[in-house]
């Protein structure tokens, strides 16, 4: 514990870690998913209702901080919920399954298929989500932070165009990509404003810029200025997700106002934390297939404990982490975050 | 031994020189393209450049000029290949430039394919390729295939999404001795080992050669599935699916 902090509720740990605030402990936080088949049984919020209605969504994303001890909730489990109400082909799945869109059966072909229905935020698959934030600012009341979650248009692309094709635009035309990202943003800002406006204290941004699939470059080229844009009128602290590896990016990631960059395992700690030199506050980075999923408990902190070593602001696993993931690893997290701070 | 200087072709000596670090990489690609024909370096080039405009019409002219649509093949539009995936495995291009140039490859191989196909020459084995349950991402899949069956490999390609049954059902009906699975997400990266459990219990485990791969697959989550093979990318999935398919010869 730090003794010259008055301790603070969850809420009051993770926004002030936000704000680059002082904290009384390292905050546990879930800017992706952490839902479970085991949780969904134990509050009976499986998927895909949890990802359509508000009352097992609000259900689910509760446990977060009820089950597992999280500082945080998030009720956005998956990556979907703006593209259905744009139109993509979903495929909704069942209870072991994360819903995914069918991006071989991209919706638009150019910037100029491009439509965004004024009411994309009154869509069933958009509001549950807005319905779900007011049920958990109703049970949860002001001592759990609740996260959001806006789509970046990056990822959107993705869904709308195909990921193959939406590269090799990138590529062969780079002015009708930079109209398709601009036209997109619409999107990233009002489903985030309406989730601000229904309650969250913060947003998670995704936008798959990931190097497992573009350069540093790209990044720059194409999504720093609108990361940006959306730091500015997007008002609440905002979280850029990115999976795979990062560093390569993370110098202008942290150029964007974001309030914190949510980053995969990898990227290590500690050449994470200097590549971003303060300037954006870090989150994550637990390995989810190797470390939450398939060992046990001590492996997880001694992950925990890397990350804190390495002054790492917000801890959490990487990503969305497996269906199958267990309970106890999960509350290993922030069990080592408890125990690293009682042996400061 | 050849020098870089016996290499005619200016783009495959500046790649050579300014991409390849490992001295056997080096050494394996100017000994290619020393002693592989003016026409077949420039269709590499055109590959490295992804220009499919240029390898369609180099790969047309060479046939019509007379050279053997598996020389074609292996000198040009794999050894231009060749030279993509180490510049991929080094971080120097990424995926958009590796789509480009597979893109150029797929234009040379319209011509190459059916000639291949008509002759026909014999592969090295089938090789069935899915994209495991829960995931729709098939980029990384789609490249392992083209570069597998511009390998000599047959594919069966069962798309993605793909449940452990089909999978299962795919080995029993084609009797293919090498599977391989990719998976593009954290979160059903598991749905592979739930796969290689599947073949385990329906008894089939020792009649495939399983290997894994995809972005976020590593050699320990491969070992700790019992996977046979990881690749970490379509060159080394190449290089996987020969050795697999050898121990099973």
């Amino acid at each position: 514990m730090n003794e010259q902090i008055a301790p603070m509720t969850s809420r009051q740990r993770v926004l002030a870690a936000l704000a680059g605030r002082p904290v009384d402990r390292t905050p546990v936080c879930c800017p992706t998913s952490v839902a479970t088949v085991e949780l969904m049984d134990l509050v009976d919020a499986p998927f895909p209702d949890a990802n359509r209605q508000a009352e097992p969504m609000a259900r689910l994303a509760a446990t977060a901080h009820t089950i597992l001890g999280f500082d945080s909730v998030m009720p956005v489990f998956s990556i979907i919920q703006e593209s259905s109400a744009l139109g993509c082909k979903m495929q909704w799945e069942g209870k072991d399954n994360w819903p995914t869109v069918r991006m071989s059966e991209p919706i638009w072909d150019s910037p100029d298929d491009i439509y965004i229905p004024n009411d994309l935020t009154s869509h069933p698959d958009t509001k549950c989500v807005l319905d779900a934030i007011k049920l958990l600012r109703r049970d949860l009341g002001d001592d759990v932070a609740i996260i959001g979650k806006t789509m970046g248009p990056w990822s959107l692309a993705y869904h709308c165009f195909g990921v193959e094709k939406f590269l090799l635009l990138s590529l062969d035309d780079p002015e009708a990509t930079k109209e398709i990202l601009h036209k997109l943003k619409k999107v990233t800002i009002d489903f985030g404003n309406a989730q601000i406006e229904a309650g969250v204290d913060a947003l998670t941004l995704p936008d798959h810029a990931t190097g497992d699939l573009v350069s540093g470059e790209y990044y720059q080229r194409y999504l720093r200025d609108l990361h940006i844009e959306f730091a500015e009128r997007i008002p609440c602290p905002l979280i850029l997700h990115i999976c795979g590896r990062t560093v390569d990016r993370m110098g202008f990631i942290a150029e964007t106002g974001m309030a914190a960059f949510h980053y995969d395992s990898k990227n290590q700690p500690g050449e994470s934390m200097d590549a971003v030199q303060g300037r954006i506050a870090l989150a994550g980075n637990i390995n989810n297939p190797e470390t939450l999923f398939s060992k046990e408990p001590d492996d997880v902190k001694a992950e925990v404990f890397a990350n804190l070593e390495a002054g790492v602001q917000m801890i959490g696993p990487e990503c969305a982490i497996p269906l199958q993931t267990s309970i106890a690893n999960l509350r290993a997290i922030p069990e080592a975050v408890q125990e690293w701070h009682a042996r400061q | 031994m050849a020098e870089l200087s016996d290499v005619q072709n200016q783009t495959i000596r500046d790649e050579i020189e300014e991409y390849l670090e490992r001295p056997e990489e080096i050494a394996r690609f100017i000994e290619l393209f020393a002693r592989a024909k003016p026409a077949l370096q420039d269709i590499a080039a055109a590959i490295i450049e992804g220009d499919d405009d240029a390898t369609d019409s180099l790969t047309a002219q060479a046939l019509a000029d007379g050279i053997e649509a598996i020389e074609i093949m292996d000198d040009g539009l794999i050894g231009g290949m060749g030279i993509v995936g180490i510049k991929f495995r080094e971080n120097f291009v990424f995926v958009p430039e590796v789509l480009s140039c597979a893109r150029a490859m797929r234009a040379g191989m319209a011509h190459i394919e059916p000639i291949l196909s008509a002759a026909g020459v014999e592969k090295h084995g089938t090789v069935i390729m899915g994209t495991v349950k829960g995931d729709l991402h098939d980029i990384g899949k789609n490249l392992c295939i083209m570069m597998l069956r511009g390998s000599g490999f047959d594919v069966i390609d069962l798309g993605v999404d793909v449940a452990e049954d089909t999978f299962i059902d795919a080995v029993e009906e084609s009797g293919a001795k090498v599977l391989g699975m990719s998976a593009l997400l954290t979160t059903t990266m598991p749905n592979m080992g739930r796969t290689i459990e599947a073949f385990i219990d329906a008894d089939l485990r020792d009649a495939v050669q399983i290997m894994v791969g995809g972005a976020p697959v590593t050699q320990e989550f491969s070992d700790d599935m019992g996977a046979d093979g990881y690749g970490a990318d379509a060159l080394s999935c190449v290089a996987v699916a020969k050795e697999l398919m050898s121990a099973v010869s």
